[in-house]
């Protein structure tokens, strides 16, 4: 192949005399060494045994320090992120909540295709500070094998949360691990995630709530730059969680592509060898790497990217930036890639189109008042409407409306339409769905997703079919800061 | 005083920036342009501090929801600047005002060159 040889060229040379390379601090290092911290952190993988996960975690403030002077994170367990919880399909999962937080919380498992209701995946429900929730449910035998999301839910605050640390990877077992190459494969789950600085600077710039905000750190499972191993001869299984607020990564490893395994909501059906990945908040997406190059060094990079259309906003970082250091380790027999994984079948002829046209906008007031900017102030808005923030087909969230009434078992078209200047990743509850085309152009493979990009400016189409579960969930933006901001919908499936 | 606003169609808070300036004294013509991207570049505005609308007032550049009284203060005291920018879309500022909440934020000068100081400071 020469394909990688010449990007690792054409990467190494463009990379010359930047001095990107951060060899920093263990971020979480230092965390766990502060001495404020009253018990140890908990451990860093919970799992299921027997059929049965009984797991716990702790939502806290923590005290440690980042680059640049003291601060407090918020962590499941005393970590962030918080521990990777581990189950299989069929499994009966209890996960007890406690709120050791200063103000309410909750947990969305994103992605996971379990009740929306009761003790489930129930993002309506709050815990207040100092409660707790035990959170029950049973996988379905066939729920496919992936890489999932636990993270905080709660309207008004859910960016605040998971910005200040709250997130824990959710990995399903199941099919796709039963298949010899990926079983062969050595695994590492990175779970993708920016924090402010200390001072908290970047918001001064413009990273405010409106972009969503960004912070300069970039973790890797919660350290800077960390050191990992590339089977020499063999398979490398990463397993991406892009847990950020509103940062889109857009990665490449140095010298290697990545084989496509599955995305959000599992296995694809034929591996999709890519010299980069485009990772929005709240997607997952699990690529094999051939450890077959010159036992050496790479790094995985974060490419710049530019999220807010021609604006030119967020285009601070022009540079390429370090996530973690590849090293070759060991040596192993040669392991060969798998050619087929997993069927993903066409979804039924949808039944009807929907459209959800996505934008900023200032709000009406609940009485149609007209705004006249100039005397805007507290008054006018104190008359109904919300001001500015986000919308979908005009409206801002509103937990006591319905804005989308669908048929168990039906098959529908959504249109998303971005209709705004920067990007927005979609994100649909309970059931996954499949792209069928972007910006008028048809999908090349079928994929199981559950967020999808979409630019601004552009029109995604998706297809999804409603399945098993009656209730009410949410669709919404997963730049958090514009689904606390009202870029979020009401779902009732009856 | 004049003022040229350029923003896209699709922006939904620039016009709420030119009725504020047009509250507090300002003759805005408000242009609707294809890339606000080329204004941008005309105008030498450094690409971290950009906004969502860019302006022009007596040959200062206005980029983004700067306060119309920092514009009047720019006009008064004329410093060799290019002009202002307020970088992103911050909560609060003139037509970005918003029942979710307010963002402290620093209005930015820029010089041709490409230097930057902070020309105001605005709390929650
Ligand atoms: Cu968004």
């Amino acid at each position: 192949m020469t394909t990688p040889l010449r990007r690792r060229q054409v990467l190494g040379l463009g990379l010359a005399g930047l001095g990107t390379a951060v060899v920093g601090p263990i971020l979480w290092d230092r965390v766990q060494r502060s001495a404020a911290r009253a018990q140890p952190a908990g451990a860093a993988r919970l799992g299921s045994r027997g059929g049965v996960a009984d797991l716990e975690l702790v939502a806290q403030a923590t005290r440690g320090s980042l680059p640049g002077g003291p601060a407090e994170l918020l962590t499941y367990n005393g970590r962030s992120p918080g521990p990777l919880l581990e189950v299989n399909a069929g499994d009966r999962v209890r996960l007890r909540l406690r709120n050791e937080l200063k103000q309410p919380t909750n947990l969305h498992f994103h992605g996971l295709h379990i009740p929306p209701t009761g003790t489930a995946d129930n993002v309506f429900l709050s815990v207040p500070p100092g409660g707790s929730f035990s959170y029950e449910f049973t996988l379905a035998k066939d729920h496919p094998a992936g890489l999932f999301y636990v993270h905080p839910h709660q309207h008004g605050l859910s960016a605040d949360q998971v910005f200040g640390g709250l997130s824990s990877a959710l990995v399903v077992r199941g099919d796709l691990d039963r298949i010899p190459e990926v079983a062969a494969a050595s695994e590492t789950v990175l779970v993708l995630k920016d924090f402010a600085s200390a001072s908290g600077q970047e918001a001064a710039m413009g990273i405010g709530r409106m972009l969503g905000r960004e912070g300069p750190l970039l973790t890797v499972n919660g350290e800077l730059n960390p050191g990992l191993a590339i089977p020499s001869g063999g398979l490398l299984r990463l397993r991406l969680l892009n847990a950020s607020n509103a940062r889109i990564y857009r990665l490449a490893l140095e010298g290697h592509r990545m084989v496509l395994i599955a995305t959000d909501g599992g296995a694809i059906a034929t591996p999709e060898s890519l010299e980069e990945l485009l990772l929005a908040p709240g997607e997952r997406a699990d690529v094999l790497v051939q450890g077959d190059q010159t036992p050496g060094t790479y790094r995985l990079l974060n490419l710049p990217y530019q999220r807010s259309g021609h604006m030119g906003m967020t285009a601070a970082e022009e540079d390429p930036r370090t996530l973690a250091t590849f090293r070759y380790a060991g040596s192993v027999a040669t392991l060969p890639l798998p050619t087929t994984l997993i069927p993903v079948p066409a979804l039924p002829k949808p039944e009807r189109t929907r459209r959800f046209v996505m934008a900023h906008a200032m709000g009406t007031g609940m009485g149609g008042m007209k705004h006249d900017m100039g005397a805007m102030g507290g008054g006018g808005m104190a008359m109904g409407g919300m001001g500015m923030g986000f919308q979908i087909n005009g409206q801002a969230f509103d937990p006591d409306r319905i804005d989308t009434r669908v048929a168990l078992g039906s098959t529908e078209d959504w249109l998303i339409v971005n209709d705004d200047v920067m990007d927005h990743p979609f994100h649909l509850h309970v059931n996954p769905f499949q792209v069928i085309s972007r910006a008028g152009r048809p999908e090349a493979q079928r994929r199981w997703k559950d967020t999808v990009l979409v630019k601004a400016g552009e029109e995604v189409r998706i297809r999804v079919t409603f399945r098993d579960f009656t209730g009410r969930t949410v669709y919404h933006c997963h730049n958090l800061d514009h689904e606390d901001l009202g870029l979020m919908g009401v779902l009732q499936i009856d | 005083m004049p003022v040229t606003s350029y923003r896209s169609a699709s922006c939904g808070c620039c016009k709420g920036w030119v009725q504020h300036m047009r509250a507090n004294g300002f003759a805005v013509r408000d242009v609707v342009v294809a890339d606000v991207g080329v204004v941008k570049r005309r105008l030498g505005v450094p690409a971290r501090l950009a906004s969502c609308h860019t302006a022009e007032v007596a040959g200062f550049a206005l980029e983004g929801h700067v306060p119309a009284a920092d514009v009047k203060r720019l006009l008064q005291k004329r410093p060799q600047v290019a002009g202002l920018a307020l970088p992103g879309m911050p909560l609060g500022s003139p037509g970005m005002e918003s029942a979710y909440g307010k963002e402290a934020f620093t209005v930015m000068a820029f010089t041709r060159t490409g230097a930057i100081s902070s020309f105001s400071q605005h709390a929650k």
